[in-house]
């Protein structure tokens, strides 16, 4: 990952020098400034994500760190349900010790919001959003769209050539691609527990009887399937177009291919959790995954920035003309649960 | 208190006669022994009871239901995960006894060449975690884009792949070469301690050093070997690592894959103690009938006599099993570790071996960028250290009162002891959760309930090696001491402790390596701040970094490398690789 290799290079040498130059270096909004004035005295931020990779996750760390350096970060990554497992167990306990959530499965933050588990907070930086994304999230402030990773194809560039690769999502189910694919787990990813119940929605429960006729490999991340792809273990995943940009940028041999009946955008929001110890860093940290920077690290990635003032990098296909698989917001919470568990029949694990 | 066997009776009338005091009929040991037992009542009894009482508790009344039990196993998917389990321990006991006992025999027993090796090569197994083994197998034995595939489809030019990890049996090898290791040091201690003369015997009748290996030196070892099975077992069926990665992709589902499920939103902490229960019985059956087997016969081979240990003779023989040996260290150890290494040092693991494909920014990433792991390592080390101190210190003490039966029911002791194998690492950390987490303790996300459940999680492997340990040892020396008037404490000062060190600082490393790198109890039990460096690289894992976990890794085992090489260095050269 070359690419990734020289922005971290760079990252940890701007890191390097910051650390002997004096903080004033910032200049703040006094909105900012009085939140990062009460963060100082919290310490730092813990940030739960499911949302991006962990190496993008500490990056961003890294960088909210450069911007407020006497607030320390710490990003704690791992897949959808197993995130939402910790924060939801220490709900429970009365133990929260996580101030930031970040998930790609919304219907998260609906049955957090059942269990009063959620502050509202609306970040100064909303406005700067793009207008959809700014709709994306909930109206009270409880928690707010931070990312977009919609799931397309991703496939290894040495072992297919560009006109042989699916163009659709039905093309998966030709059986050239037995034992060629890679798919993710929707009890442990949580885009992944979207995407199906999404494509339950638009081509009925068969689709994934036919899938598991191609036996595709399991992974628990979606990241897991894209590496495969990568290291050539398997030929073609369902994955995060973002990942699959990143990697052809990067030099990886992957492309990737938007199908034509459309990518499937699982909603990615952030919230501060209510009982959260460090509540100002938490909404410091809302505020830096909401600004310019953030955004600028998203585009440089071959993401999607969500704000009006950072343009997408070259090479990312616009979403605006591109047709998006949704789930029915209004009845995926109560679809995930029985989803995921006609998808352990029908692939047996 | 000691007057329910008969020895102790016999003894107990020295008390009488005038030179022996009060304090030696109330011995001050009582306080120590009833202390343990409280210790025990913490550590095992209170989680225990919480799972018990929690598969039987309706979640929304606290009333009492089986619900919880028709939720468990009113799905054919979920019983089919119990057998699936059953059937791979099993499996797994065999091929692990397939490695173990002809190399703890050809070490301890025959004069076959470079010993030394083969041990050092073993213990390498012991070094590298589960997980670690289960992802150098994946870049091994990848379908379509492993090592091993790859120079097969080099050398033959054939599209086929020859090995995929990602099936029932590379499970079980990946579980193997790990678990074989306890077996190994189990058996070859039984080995050591036995003396020539019985093998002499059967020598001097007339039969061969096959028939007397056969008829003689392994009956001899025949507890340790059920032991070890047994613990072998046990460790399989509860082992978080491997089966998450591994046995995903195969489709093949297990336990503790299965009690994920359960632990994942919503939480259903009363669901999964009704599904362990049935393991719980299983383990109950299975450690009776091993007493039933042990308890016909009597094992103990080393007394205070004296005796010799002579290596049998081979010939040609010696290098066939060396040859095995080597190929078994080579699954093991060399084969993952070196894949391992290589690929922490590559941009891209299948990219081969070449200038361009070398970096440290793997390295670089996961020590410096990323933002736990660092910290991460030392809380593995120290709670590593912390739990083996405090397990080989109480399983010391507890196997040698159920040994010399110092309290009424010793075998309820030691019961105990063995229980928390019963009890899969991921149920044992609910247990703990449910008891420890929440308030009033409220210790959720501390040090302190990781340490705790390490102890438990450890306790039984302390508990087999000190009980090992203590069996060997007839009470006749201690009795002499007794005889001549000293107490029983200054007796396991000047006679047990002593013939014990080595037991006591093999049990203390056979702890503090897994407990360093422990993962199933953990992965519920730690908080953001107290993360340890295995679900640092369970985290990763997810996402199929292999190159930077590789780097993880690898910083991991060179760590715990050094801390063995610097403790069989301060233990002495007699230590772990015993030389003869």
């Amino acid at each position: 990952m070359k690419f990734a290799t020289k922005t971290f290079a760079a990252a940890a040498a701007i890191c390097a020098g910051l650390a002997s130059m004096p903080a004033s270096a910032q200049s703040y909004e006094p909105w900012e400034q009085e939140l990062y004035d009460a963060a100082k005295e919290e310490g730092g931020v813990v940030w739960y994500v499911s949302q991006t990779t962990s190496e993008m996750a500490n990056a961003i760390c890294a960088e909210f760190a450069k911007r407020y350096p006497d607030v320390t970060c710490d990003a704690i990554r791992a897949t959808g349900s197993v995130t939402f497992q910790r924060v939801m167990q220490e709900v429970q306990a009365n133990a929260v010790q996580g101030d930031v959530y970040s998930s790609n499965d919304d219907t998260d933050f609906v049955e957090m919001l059942k269990a009063d588990a959620l502050a509202a907070y609306k970040p100064h930086n909303l406005e700067h959003m793009l207008p959809s994304m700014k709709a994306a999230g909930n109206q009270d402030g409880y928690w707010y769209a931070s990312n977009i990773s919609p799931y397309g194809i991703v496939y290894n560039t040495d072992l297919v050539p560009a006109d042989e690769a699916p163009k659709t999502w039905n093309d998966l189910l030709d059986p050239k691609w037995k034992d060629q694919l890679a798919i993710a787990h929707p009890g442990f990813s949580g885009s992944m527990s979207m995407f199906t119940v999404a494509v339950e929605e638009a081509y009925g429960w068969e689709y994934f009887e036919k899938l598991e006729a191609n036996k595709p490999q399991i992974g628990r991340s979606v990241s897991d399937g894209y590496n495969l792809v990568v290291s050539g273990e398997r030929k073609v995943a369902i994955a995060p177009i973002t990942l699959g940009l990143g990697g052809k940028m990067g030099g990886k041999p992957v492309d990737i291919v938007v199908p034509e009946d459309g990518l499937m955008l699982p909603p990615s929001g952030t919230g501060l959790l209510a009982a959260a110890p460090h509540p100002n860093a938490g909404k410091l940290f809302e505020e830096f995954l909401l600004g310019k920077e953030a955004a600028q690290m998203l585009a440089d990635a071959h993401r999607f920035p969500l704000r009006s003032d950072v343009p997408t990098a070259d090479g990312v296909p616009s979403l605006a003309n591109t047709p998006m698989i949704t789930a029915n917001p209004g009845t995926a919470a109560e679809k995930v649960g029985p989803t995921t568990e006609k998808f352990r029949e029908t692939f047996g694990i | 208190m000691s007057t329910t066997t008969s020895t102790n009776v016999a003894y107990g009338g020295a008390a009488a006669r005038p030179r022996v005091g009060l304090l030696n009929r109330f011995q001050p040991s009582s306080l120590v022994f009833i202390g343990m037992s409280l210790v025990l009542v913490v550590l095992i009894v209170a989680p225990l009871t919480a799972l018990i009482v929690k598969s039987f508790t309706d979640p929304a009344t606290g009333g009492f239901t089986v619900a919880n039990y028709i939720d468990a196993y009113g799905k054919a998917r979920h019983v089919q995960a119990l057998v699936n389990t059953l059937y791979m321990g099993v499996a797994v006991v065999a091929l692990s006894l397939a490695f173990a006992l002809p190399l703890a025999w050809g070490c301890s027993r025959t004069d076959m060449p470079f010993k030394s090796f083969i041990r050092a090569g073993v213990f390498g197994a012991f070094i590298i975690p589960p997980y670690l083994g289960g992802i150098g197998w994946i870049l091994l034995a990848g379908p379509n884009s492993g090592w091993l595939n790859r120079a097969w489809q080099g050398l033959t030019g054939s599209e086929a792949s020859i090995v995929n990890i990602f099936s029932f049996e590379g499970l079980v090898l990946v579980m193997a070469i790990n678990l074989y290791f306890t077996m190994f040091v189990l058996i070859s201690a039984a080995f050591e301690m036995l003396n020539s003369e019985l093998e002499d015997a059967a020598n001097i009748l007339g039969a061969g050093p096959i028939k007397t290996a056969w008829k003689v030196t392994f009956p001899l070892v025949l507890p340790s070997i059920l032991g070890s099975a047994l613990l072998t077992f046990l460790v399989c069926i509860a082992l978080y690592g491997v089966p998450a990665l591994i046995s995903i992709p195969a489709r093949f589902p297990v336990v503790v894959i299965q009690l994920s499920e359960f632990f994942s939103y919503p939480l259903r902490i009363e669901t999964a103690a009704a599904y362990s229960i049935p393991l719980l019985l299983i383990t109950a059956v299975l450690l009776l009938l091993q007493r039933l087997i042990l308890s016909r016969k009597g094992y103990t081979a080393v007394t205070g006599k004296g005796g010799e240990r002579r290596m049998v003779r081979l010939g040609p023989w010696r290098w066939v099993l060396f040859g095995y040996s080597a190929f078994v260290v080579a699954l093991s150890v060399a084969m993952p570790a070196l894949v391992l290494f290589m690929a922490a040092f590559s941009s891209s693991w299948v990219g081969g071996l070449s200038l361009s494909n070398l970096t440290l920014q793997n390295f670089n990433y996961v020590l410096f960028e990323h933002a736990t792991s660092q910290q991460a390592i030392v809380t593995s080390l120290g709670l590593g250290a912390v739990a083996a101190t405090f397990a080989v210190l109480l399983a010391l003490s507890i196997s040698y009162i159920v040994q010399r039966k110092l309290v009424p029911m010793p075998g309820v002791l030691g019961y105990l002891c063995m229980a928390p194998f019963v009890i899969p690492g991921i149920v044992l950390a609910i247990a703990f959760y449910s008891v420890y987490a929440l308030p009033p303790v409220a210790l959720y996300g501390t040090y302190t309930i990781l340490a705790l459940a390490f102890v438990t999680r450890f306790l039984p492997i302390a508990y087999t090696t000190g009980s090992a340990g203590v069996r060997a040892i007839h009470p006749e020396m201690e009795e002499a001491v007794r005889i001549l008037g000293g107490g029983r404490l200054y007796a396991i000062r000047k006679v047990v402790a002593p013939l014990l060190k080595r037991p006591l600082a093999a049990g203390w490393l056979l702890i503090f390596v897994p407990a360093a790198q422990e993962l199933s109890t953990a992965v519920f039990l730690v908080g953001p701040k107290t993360r340890v460096v295995s679900v640092v690289l369970l985290d990763m894992t997810e996402e199929g970094e292999m190159e930077k976990l590789a780097a993880l890794g690898s910083v991991l085992l060179v760590i715990i490398t050094i801390m063995v090489l610097l403790g069989i260095r301060l233990l002495g050269r007699d230590f772990m690789v015993r030389r003869s």
